[in-house]
């Protein structure tokens, strides 16, 4: 797939480049960085041969601007366009889904947020559907967004999932990595990892409930509501309200997420269970906007947004979650105002003091005990954030 | 030839993995199986293929494990990293794997 770059970037993994990056020395951070901004490269070459001017500034670019791609079932990312923007809708669900999921979540940042788009200098909103045969998953390649199709590649009866557009709040989760990759840059790793997770849930399910027009106690808290096919016992991937309920299935297993730091799971695969322990701050926000009320949006999200922009940095723990999102409430609605109570009653609910200092070193899993040496060659300073 | 295989990571975190004894298998999956581990070069594959995005986040990471004629590797890769040639024998066994959950 992406074949034909500089060796050093397939040896140095990338969340150690990033730490490099933040905390080398001079030499060594302007080697991490020169390496790191090889993508970017990446990126610019891209757009080039969209048409797309590069170096374009905010003024130049300014407003929504949409393109859609089919990858016809290879991982040719810009194999064929099928829609821009302004164009009239496709007669394909996928790719109308991708173009008004953008839409949708380019409109949250924008007009609440004030935010113009993922880097807010209105970059680009580039997708590809119908990525691979049987690919039952979404993601984000640092550059765009890419969707499957599920595992329609297997007889009906025993397929799982539907394509991964179906749910509005995948969308909004997908474009929601591009903007912690501008903002906190959250190391994918471990609880930096389930916060950059989190984030993404919390921006898509409020996507979702903007467009659905929904209060917080009327939204159902599910990420990917509808992906899971009637073969499978469960309502959607994972629930905010309640983790470890959102499916329950023969075949799939139970849903693994946590609600609270004493069932906190260290595993190593999944980059040390972002997947997994991402339900602990997603049920926090839930809370605070539960009881906060009204469209969770307005002031919950509002917290969250601030946060994300202005208070995380790439080694943030959930710790640290706690402590600046109750920092950025007190500066938004006032010290101790209702808001800022709530988020501290978030917090609490899954075993989480806003007032407590961060952890000395997150817990960081079994490859970066591996990885430590290493990372200590390159760490002149003292470890925490 | 003994292969394990495991999927973990995805937008839904869910880890599907199996093991596959090619003396179980008729000929035909065997030479098909074979086929593609030659297409990957699979023996001469680094042990670790890292991603080159800084920020390749939601992808899929898969650990493929070959035992055959007195020799073994592993290889780890995710979606972005993997190199062509290697695709086709990760989505043979993502379908094995699929077909036969939790073994």
């Amino acid at each position: 797939m992406m074949t034909g770059r500089h060796p050093i970037q397939c040896i140095v993994p990338p969340h150690m480049l990033e730490e490099i990056a933040e905390r080398g020395n001079t030499e060594q951070q302007r080697m991490a960085l020169n390496t790191l901004s090889v993508s970017d490269a990446f990126r610019a070459q891209r757009l080039e041969a969209a048409e797309f001017a590069p170096l374009v500034t905010a003024e130049q670019v300014a407003g929504k601007d949409r393109i859609v791609y089919d990858a016809e079932q290879t991982s040719d990312l810009d194999r064929r366009k099928v829609r821009g923007e302004g164009d009239p809708p496709t007669d394909d669900p996928a790719a109308d889904e991708a173009y008004d999921g953008a839409g949708a979540t380019y409109d949250l940042y924008k007009d609440i947020y004030d935010r113009e788009s993922i880097d807010n200098n209105g970059l680009r909103l580039i997708s590809t559907v119908h990525y691979q045969k049987g690919y039952d998953n979404a993601f984000w390649n640092g550059e765009q967004m890419t969707y499957g199709d599920g595992d329609e590649d297997l007889p009906p009866e025993d397929r799982l999932f539907n394509r991964f557009t179906i749910a509005l709040d995948i969308v909004g989760h997908e474009l929601t990595h591009g903007v912690t990759q501008f903002e906190a840059k959250l190391v994918y790793r471990s609880q930096s990892g389930a916060l950059n997770e989190s984030f993404s849930d919390v921006f898509g399910s409020l996507v979702k409930q903007r467009v659905l027009g929904q209060t917080a106690a009327a939204a159902d808290w599910i990420i990917g509501a509808g992906l899971f096919t009637e073969n499978v016992n469960g309502e959607g991937i994972r629930s905010m309200k309640a983790p470890g309920t959102a499916y329950d299935d023969p075949v799939l297993g139970q849903d693994p997420q946590p609600a609270h730091m004493r069932d906190y799971k260290n595993v190593i695969t999944d980059n040390g269970g972002v997947h997994i322990n991402s339900g602990i701050p997603n049920h926090a926000f839930y809370v605070v906007a539960r009881d906060i009320g009204g469209h969770a949006w307005e002031k919950a999200g509002r917290i969250w947004y601030i946060t994300l922009r202005d208070k995380l940095s790439a080694q943030s723990d959930f710790q640290a979650a706690a402590r600046l999102t109750f920092e950025a409430a007190g500066e938004l609605f006032g010290a101790g105002s209702l808001e800022q109570q709530a988020v501290k009653a978030g917090w609490a609910e899954v075993g989480l003091g806003v007032d407590q200092p961060d952890s000395p070193g997150q817990d960081t899993g079994c490859l970066d005990m591996v990885m430590s040496p290493f990372r200590a060659m390159f760490r002149p300073t003292t470890s925490g954030r | 030839m003994q292969i394990y295989f495991e999927r973990s990571g995805g937008f839904a975190g869910m880890r599907v993995s199996t093991t596959i004894d090619t003396a179980a298998l008729d000929a035909e999956e065997t030479g098909e199986l074979q086929k593609l581990i030659d297409t990957a070069n699979f023996f001469a594959l680094p042990a670790l293929i890292t991603t080159t995005s800084p920020a390749g986040v939601d992808q899929f990471q898969y650990k493929v494990t070959i035992e055959a004629e007195g020799r073994q590797h592993t290889v780890e890769t995710g979606d972005a990293g993997a190199p062509d040639t290697l695709l086709p024998l990760l989505q043979k066994l993502t379908r094995l794997a699929r077909a036969k959950p939790g073994s």
